[in-house]
């Protein structure tokens, strides 16, 4: 057994710097910056969106955080989401600390926690953020992944920078850098180092291809931190348009441009979103912030070519975008002011949030979102356009709320209404509906009309229940399924 | 051994040797390509058989006529054969009339068929096969049950036998003939092996077929024109306000200028009889000697076009009779099929544009209700949205070939083009008029429903590109029909 341990050993060996191995010396007196970096033990309760009235999962992970701060230990969202529990181990200790989460940001998948009692961890070194490594420069990832219980240190080089999705929210793309050295799980949430100094937290891996590691860069992380400065998260912003490339010759002439002319065709204006009133469909794009945009709708920073957003991504909410602008073949200056857009978060999945539905009479509703999509497969045509068009072409106005009927529990109330299930609500006794309070409101009335008649998109016909019998199904369902809370609006 | 004794049955059989009326029918068909209209697919062959009436017609189903490019008919010894065309056909109800183009060759040494009185439920069917050699196959069964069945297109339900049998592989059996006492009874059209039970079209829906191409024009079946729900729901009775027993069907919705239209039957009248038969909640009735069937039947089996019959509704809570006429229904946006219809298309500097068709979704694959793009699969389920605008038919963007005029254009698809010019677009003919005229600064202007809502082309340039396209080697820029007025 020793024997193998000292094979493995010295197989490993050649990765590690001479300095590095000073440092993992066990005799060194004063904490090294390896000590800086902990294990975060994390217990989960995650809820069920099929049964939102349960409690949900109880489940347990582990991942990695290191301290760049007085009591600021930095990791991944994903590693303390939906977390109950936050349990923080030092290098060579075993002991536990308890620790809550501080500030999370899913959209970046970034996180900052902090101990209950920081005392222990005073001595620490602080670990310093660097700025972004160039191509082929080698970098160390340090964590504490599967496959043993000590702090493991992997190497490998820069071999990309891009701007890519992130997967925690799925729905949300920013700038990574791509290592050869692979990321574990257990990795997340540790820091990667060049030089002494952190130039990103590594936080996933690929499926499809081999010693592949993705690290969250220094300018997210900075983001994140300036984000929280005000003792709040207020996620990344966005214009709220779509682009179209100007390449075609004659939709270039369409629109009265020179052979030579830059700039970009705005093709879509989300509806109340922050560019709404001050771009309109048609714009041509010249400059943001002073930067020109080419026809496909990038800017140049420094040697690299970027899309436009990339000036966006590092502002805040109230920070102020200019344009450069054509409309009507008069140049203009428009000023965004930036804002946060809650309605688009319903592409991304959430987190520490209870489901929120509301049980009629064995009916239940539920608004859609990603995680009600994930968890139901829904296959109605209407539901599916309301749900990819409601950012852009602003059906949020009429639905703030997407409710659906998600399920229909088996009683003798409820036996000719499965035909309902899985489509999107519109009416209930003529009363549009548009979000889910007021539609639990519709059918909890004090003086109930004699059948509550609930309309489907695209149904032909309406859902009947008589008032008369909905107190006693309401009471035997409840019971008979195990529904303890009759609803959750918020 | 078996065979021997199976053969001795068949010789002491009483009836009437129904094999001489058996022909073998070998297709070839070829459909276009959805994605390239202007080229077809590869050829694919099915075999069946038919049954050879008076005057050397053969009757088979129409799976074995559609889009068929080649026809051939050939002895039950597979000696001689003979080249046939189709004289009348219905996609919906799964027959196809037959006839020799020509000579009639080896079709006049034999007998032609009988048609049966009609049969039901507990009747005994025998469906003939044939074996390379020649030799014929004789199956027994008895029909389970008597119901409304879809054979071919997904949309048309007909009155058919469900019969218990014990088929086998054979030679020519996509297609086989079904006889009872020797006479003609109905086409069998498949067999599931599992269950061991066949679908066969009855000899009720035969003789309608056959009837309505006496007179050489052949109209096909009536429809009432309007979809229904059923109102088992005791709750949406009460609401409906319809006794708690009882039957009835709430009509939901009511095909524009279809019979029931002209008649003034209305979205959320409840149909209540049906030629004086009694519809029931789930849309049955009782057929004195059928059994149960679905209500269709009673005007597509029972009845036919011109005809007026009375139907009774229940309007706004009154219960109400009317007369009516069975009229043509009107060419819906979406048709049900494309069969043995070439694809109109329109290409204009590599914008490929086609009509939207249930085929055209079809096409992207097994799961195209799912994979189907959405703005497409809504015109499907919700075509009245779309005919309000005064459309015939809806001119879709379903492809952009990479040409110099559309640069840039290279990932739109499935765009629905909702004007051209200015000029709103009712189908591709008229698309191709507007297209004649050029704008005065050169470039048309194409508005669609989707980003980026509006395409520009260059004439010259698309022009110039069009001429590259003939000399690539696609045979037309377009396919395009007459508008009737």
């Amino acid at each position: 057994m020793r024997i193998l341990t000292r094979l493995l050993f010295a197989v490993f060996l050649p990765h590690v710097s001479l300095a590095q191995l000073q440092e993992l010396n066990p005799v060194t007196q004063k904490p090294s910056l390896y000590d800086s970096v902990v294990k975060i033990e994390v217990a989960t309760q995650s809820p069920d969106y099929r049964t939102p009235w349960n409690s949900g999962r109880f489940q347990g992970g582990t991942g990695t955080g290191f301290l760049i701060g007085p009591n600021q230990i930095l990791t991944n969202a994903h590693v303390v989401s939906n977390a109950r529990r936050v349990l923080i181990t030092q290098r060579g200790s075993s002991q536990k600390h308890v620790a809550r989460v501080k500030h999370i940001a899913h959209d970046c998948d970034l996180a900052l926690v902090e101990l209950q009692y920081f005392g222990p961890f005073e001595d620490l070194q602080h670990m310093e953020l660097g700025g972004m490594p160039s191509l082929e420069s080698r970098v160390s990832a340090i964590g504490y992944p599967v496959g043993g219980e000590r702090l493991s240190v992997t190497q490998g080089v820069v071999s990309r920078i891009d701007f890519s999705s992130y997967s925690h929210s799925r729905a949300d793309s920013h700038l990574v850098i791509q290592i050869d050295a692979a990321i574990n799980p257990g990795n997340s949430g540790g820091p990667v180092i060049q030089d002494g100094k952190v130039i990103g937290v590594a936080f996933q891996g690929n499926n499809q291809a081999d010693n592949v590691g993705y690290i969250i860069p220094t300018p997210v992380v900075n983001r994140f931190l300036k984000d929280i400065e005000d003792g709040s998260y207020d996620h990344y912003m966005d214009l709220g348009i779509t682009p179209f490339p100007l390449f075609n010759p004659a939709m270039r002439s369409a629109v009265k441009m020179t052979e030579s002319a830059k700039g970009v065709l705005v093709a879509n204006v989300v509806p109340e979103g922050p560019a709404d009133g001050l771009l309109e469909r048609g714009d041509i794009l010249l400059s943001i912030d002073d930067n020109p945009i080419d026809s496909a709708g990038n800017i140049r920073i420094g040697t690299e070519f970027v899309d436009m957003n990339e000036i966006v991504e590092r502002k805040f909410a109230g920070d102020k975008v200019t344009f450069q602008l054509m409309r009507d073949g008069k140049e203009m200056t428009q000023e965004i002011t930036l804002k946060a857009f809650p309605y688009s978060r319903i592409y991304s999945i959430r987190y520490e949030e209870k489901p929120r539905y509301t049980f009629f009479a064995g009916l239940v509703f539920q608004p859609l979102d990603l995680n009600l999509f994930a968890s139901f497969s829904f296959e109605n045509q209407r539901l599916r356009q309301l749900f990819t068009d409601y950012v852009s072409e602003g059906l949020f106005r009429k639905h703030e709320d997407i409710v659906v009927l998600t399920r229909v529990e088996n009683d003798r109330l409820t036996t000719h209404m499965d035909k309902f299930r899985g489509l999107v609500v519109e009416q209930v006794n003529g009363e549009k509906i548009k979000n889910l309070r007021q539609l639990h409101e519709c059918l909890n009335q004090e003086n109930p009309p004699e059948f509550y008649e609930i309309r489907f998109s695209g149904a032909a016909v309406p859902l009947i229940i008589p008032s008369a019998e909905v107190a006693s199904a309401q009471a035997r369902i409840s019971a008979k399924v195990g529904i303890t809370k009759p609803s959750q609006l918020d | 051994m078996k065979r021997f004794i199976f053969y001795l049955l068949l010789i002491g059989s009483t009836f009437a040797e129904p094999g001489d009326s058996v022909v073998r029918i070998n297709s070839t068909l070829q459909n276009y390509n959805a994605a390239q209209p202007w080229e077809k697919n590869p050829p694919r062959t099915r075999k069946g058989l038919g049954v050879l009436l008076p005057e050397h017609q053969i009757l088979t189903t129409a799976a074995m006529a559609a889009d068929a490019i080649y026809i051939e008919l050939k002895s039950a010894d597979n000696t001689l054969n003979l080249p046939a065309k189709v004289v009348a056909i219905d996609y919906e109800a799964n027959l196809a009339l037959l006839a020799p183009d020509g000579d009639a060759g080896f079709l006049s040494d034999l007998e032609p068929a009988k048609l049966s009185e009609p049969v039901k439920p507990g009747s005994e069917l025998s469906f003939y096969q044939l074996e390379n050699n020649a030799e014929s196959l004789e199956t027994r069964g008895v029909i389970r049950s008597m119901e409304l069945l879809s054979t071919f297109v997904p949309t048309g339900y007909f009155l058919g036998y469900v019969v218990k049998a014990s088929m086998q592989t054979s030679d020519n059996s996509f297609t086989l003939p079904a006889f009872h006492k020797g006479q003609l009874a109905g086409i069998l059209t498949s067999y599931n092996s599992k269950d061991q039970l066949c679908d066969v079209i009855s000899i009720d829906i035969v003789k309608a077929f056959l009837k309505d191409n006496e007179d050489g024009s052949y109209q096909g079946f009536p429809r009432l024109g309007v979809g229904t729900t059923t109102t088992e729901d005791p709750h949406f009775r009460s609401w409906l306000k319809l006794p708690e027993d009882g039957g009835g069907l709430y009509i939901s919705r009511v095909l524009p200028s279809g019979s029931a239209a002209k008649a003034g039957i209305e979205k959320g009248d409840v149909l209540l009889t049906v030629s004086g038969f009694q519809i029931d909640r789930r849309g049955y009735y009782t057929h004195p000697d059928y059994g149960t069937l679905f209500w269709p039947h009673l005007i597509k089996g029972a009845s036919v076009l011109g005809q007026k019959i009375p139907i009774e509704i229940l309007h706004q809570g009154t219960p109400k009779t009317l007369e009516v006429e069975l009229v043509e229904s009107p060419e819906p946006l979406l048709q049900d099929h494309g069969y043995d219809q070439a694809p109109p298309f329109l290409i204009k500097g590599g914008l490929v544009f086609q009509e939207l068709s249930r085929g055209y979704l079809e096409a992207f694959g097994k799961d195209w209700t799912k994979r189907a793009p959405l703005n497409l699969l809504d015109v499907l389920s919700n075509p009245e949205d779309y005919e309000k605008q005064g459309r015939r038919r809806l001119v879709i963007l379903t492809r952009v070939i990479a040409t110099e005029a559309t640069i840039g254009y290279d990932r739109l698809s499935s765009q629905i083009i909702t004007s051209v010019n200015g000029q709103s677009i009712a189908g591709l003919p008229e698309l191709a008029e507007v297209f004649k005229s050029t704008p005065s600064n050169g470039i048309h202007t194409i508005e669609t429903d989707r980003i980026p809502y509006k395409i520009f082309l260059d004439e010259v340039l698309a022009d110039k590109v069009d001429a590259d396209f003939i000399q690539r080697g696609l045979p037309s820029l377009s396919r395009l029909y007459e508008v009737s007025q």
